[in-house]
């Protein structure tokens, strides 16, 4: 597993630990807003990161590669 | 913290089959039967399984960052909207901020249509930001910026959209300006491909679309709330899919405008908005 499917994995475990403690333990609203703010969003953002498709390996030079980078 | 994860669900779900319903009906004003009204919430989830690369002149981390901060501050914008009708101060922010991303998120990805559309993202902040300026009619007219508050002088006084209509309207030309082929949306305009999206593909385009149905779903929301005053979920979505419809005919039967007569436009009804109002509210 590379770096990116790790790191991804466990943004979403501890999004979902934060969003269940919000959900069950009723903290101050300052919290439940500071934790729905940071953690709704990454979770979604790890779990696509984890279930979007990666091409093979030795096809992933030609697809990062740009044509022209002039700008 | 349900009712904030319930918000955000409906947000998403009702901005996407707006989305939808916007395209359908510009298909039909054009003699096309258009793709299904639920085909904008499918492409969203289809790019979260689609595979994605991430261009080697792409800033990383910010490249994926950007698109975690359109999330961020709509998610936001649920939280002190429906949630807590707290300050439409704390609105107007995260639209400014909206328009911050759309330009970094066009700078990062290293595309020369990115950058383009980033560039124009600073062009069209200079007119729908005024746009937003409209509130502070809302402010002269019911002296507070607290929704909540808004809504019962509503409650009392009858909607501000008879009493303050040039704002009202103010307001229109810029949820107007978020539509997917306005007009006004000369940042995401066909002449720059997607513009500040272009690079953005796969999983992280499913995740922008994503928030910008939140985006347009709270545009409506605030826009109702504003003008016509607290209204139930049934008078919400009668109110939501009214308005998509109208922007849905403005834009099947407009071109986009080149970025100069776009920003003309818009800084034009914003001259005669905010002057108007205030003459309205003197006399």
């Amino acid at each position: 597993m590379d770096k990116l499917k790790i790191s991804s994995y466990l943004i979403l475990i501890i999004s979902i630990a934060g969003i269940l403690y919000a959900l069950l333990f009723n903290p101050p609203p300052w919290i439940v807003y500071g934790i729905s703010i940071i953690f709704i969003p990454t979770g979604i953002l790890s779990f696509g990161l984890i279930s979007m498709k990666r091409g093979p390996k030795k096809d992933e030079e030609d697809k990062n590669r740009e044509p022209f980078i002039g700008y | 913290m349900a009712n904030i994860l319930l918000n955000v669900l409906i947000a998403f779900l009702v901005g996407s089959v707006l989305f939808g319903l916007q395209r359908k009906i510009m298909a039909r004003i054009q003699m096309r039967p258009g793709p299904p009204i639920i085909q904008h919430l499918l492409h969203t989830l289809k790019f979260f399984i689609k595979e994605s690369t991430f261009p080697k002149t792409a800033a990383m981390p910010f490249y994926i960052a950007i698109t975690a901060m359109l999330s961020v501050i709509w998610v936001a914008a649920i939280i002190v909207g429906p949630v807590t009708q707290g300050s439409l101060l704390l609105i107007f922010a995260i639209y400014a901020i909206h328009k911050i991303v759309e330009h970094n998120a066009g700078s990062s990805s290293g595309s020369p249509y990115g950058k383009l559309s980033c560039v124009r993202a600073v062009f069209s902040a200079a007119a729908e930001v005024p746009l937003f300026a409209v509130l502070i009619i809302i402010y002269f007219k019911a002296g507070t910026m607290n929704i909540a508050q808004i809504i019962s002088y509503q409650a009392a006084n009858g909607p501000l959209i008879y009493s303050i209509p040039l704002a009202a309207a103010m307001f229109f030309v810029l949820i107007l300006s978020k539509a997917p082929y306005s007009p006004f949306a000369i940042t995401k305009g066909k002449d720059i491909i997607s513009g500040y999206e272009t690079e953005h593909f796969g999983l992280l385009r499913g995740y922008l679309m994503m928030s910008e149905s939140t985006a347009w779903y709270m545009l409506l929301w605030v826009f109702l709330t504003v003008f016509i005053g607290g209204l139930s979920p049934l008078w919400y979505l009668v109110g939501m899919l009214a308005l998509s419809t109208i922007v849905g005919f403005i834009n099947a039967t407009t071109p986009i405008l080149n970025p100069n007569h776009s920003i003309m436009t818009q800084v034009s009804f914003a001259l005669i908005g905010i002057v108007g109002s205030l003459v309205l509210l003197l006399y």
